[in-house]
């Protein structure tokens, strides 16, 4: 009677501890796929990089937004803080940066529209042991692990809105510092 | 005896840990949610998605079906696969999504197959937006077609030509506090009428 118990007991066990293994393990390993995935396509560390204008043909990542203009750059702070600036934008935009397990730990707006708002936004993101001198107006943003991942939205449904977003990635920056 | 079954228990258990957690996911199939959901006139949204408080399954799910999702005070997103009897949302049928005045700086619409991309089609009629609904006469009472052929109304046309079955996903880009306080009392969220459906519409 025993010998039922015991197996019983570990296949219990091993429901919980595989499930919630492989669950935590899921958004670390996606983001991973999706660095790869830029990676391959050529982009190294540090760069903006215009994506192409979402269609179904040109879709890299679930559930994109025909409507906005995106623009990545991936993060390795292993070199220590990176430093991203972003020119805002006349219409809805936002500047934002996921952390290796797909949390959004920073988001901040590019609307030109809004009051008081600068000509670029800049932000550094860091790890929790590096150290940075505050700046005014910019905003520090730690993250637990290297691997990082900045993105740019822009309101464009226009191939025409498209091209004057794309024209303003070389002022664009993102690299250590 | 008793090391075999223990064994044998861990690894049945592990397969079935492994097989849960991937559809709880949504890696196979459409995922679950558990807590933090949101509904409102049956379109879903979960608070949490983007922050570090969401919980393991919201996580995982978004990872695989929302990857790069902004937190609630940047944008929120609704998604819905049912029309306003309940149907699920297909290719093979026409719809009306009616809609008013929503609480936020802009919004758009767009329509994702059942594996959360745009449906394979050259129509360039992906999504409805704010922009669209302020160039008709009434930007407070916009509405247009979804279907696989486009609408020679003239009014907006959202095309499912490839989608198979699919769902919707209103995103409300710097939404109003007040409908992150209150969700079900401040949105006025869109309808979805059934035209109809086969050769016959």
């Amino acid at each position: 009677m025993r010998f039922p118990v015991i197996g019983l007991s570990a296949f219990v066990i091993a429901i919980a501890a595989a499930h919630f293994a492989v669950l935590n393990a899921l958004p670390g390993y996606i983001m991973d796929k999706a660095r790869a995935r830029f990676a391959d396509a050529g982009l190294p560390p540090h760069t903006w990089q215009m994506g192409p204008r979402v269609t179904p043909q040109t879709q890299t990542i679930v559930r994109p937004s025909p409507d906005l203009a995106y623009g990545v750059c991936l993060i390795d702070l292993t070199g220590g803080p990176v430093t991203l600036n972003v020119p805002t934008w006349p219409e809805y935009g936002s500047l934002s940066v996921f952390d290796a397990n797909t949390d959004n730990v920073y988001a901040g707006s590019l609307d030109a529209r809004l009051p008081d708002a600068p000509g670029a936004l800049t932000i550094i993101v860091a790890l929790p042991d590096h150290e940075v001198a505050p700046v005014d107006g910019v905003t520090v943003v730690r993250v637990e692990q290297p691997e990082a991942l900045a993105l740019v939205r822009r309101l464009a449904p226009s191939q025409g809105l498209y091209d004057a977003a794309a024209a303003l990635m070389p002022a664009s920056s993102c690299g250590p510092g | 005896m008793k090391i075999v079954s223990g064994l044998v228990g861990l690894l049945l258990g592990a397969l079935v840990g492994l097989g849960s957690a991937l559809a709880a996911a949504g890696m196979v199939g459409p995922g679950v949610s558990l807590g933090g959901k949101i509904e409102v006139q049956h379109w879903t949204s979960d608070w949490t998605i983007g922050s570090s408080a969401a919980n393991p399954w919201t996580r995982a799910r978004v990872a695989r079906h929302g990857l790069l999702a902004l937190t609630r005070a940047e944008a929120v997103y609704f998604t819905r696969n049912t029309d306003d009897a309940g149907d699920r949302l297909t290719e093979t049928c026409d719809y009306r999504v009616r809609g008013g005045a929503l609480p936020a700086q802009w919004w758009s619409v767009t329509l994702y197959n059942s594996e959360s991309y745009l449906p394979d089609n050259t129509d360039n009629a992906l999504s409805y937006d704010l922009t669209d609904a302020a160039a008709t006469v009434d930007p407070a009472a916009w509405s247009f077609v979804v279907s696989p052929v486009s609408s020679a109304s003239g009014e907006g046309w959202v095309s499912s030509r490839g989608a198979g079955n699919f769902d919707l996903t209103l995103r409300l880009y710097k939404p109003q506090d007040d409908l992150i306080a209150d969700p079900e009392r401040v949105l006025q969220a869109p309808s979805i009428e059934k035209l109809g459906c086969g050769a016959a519409n």
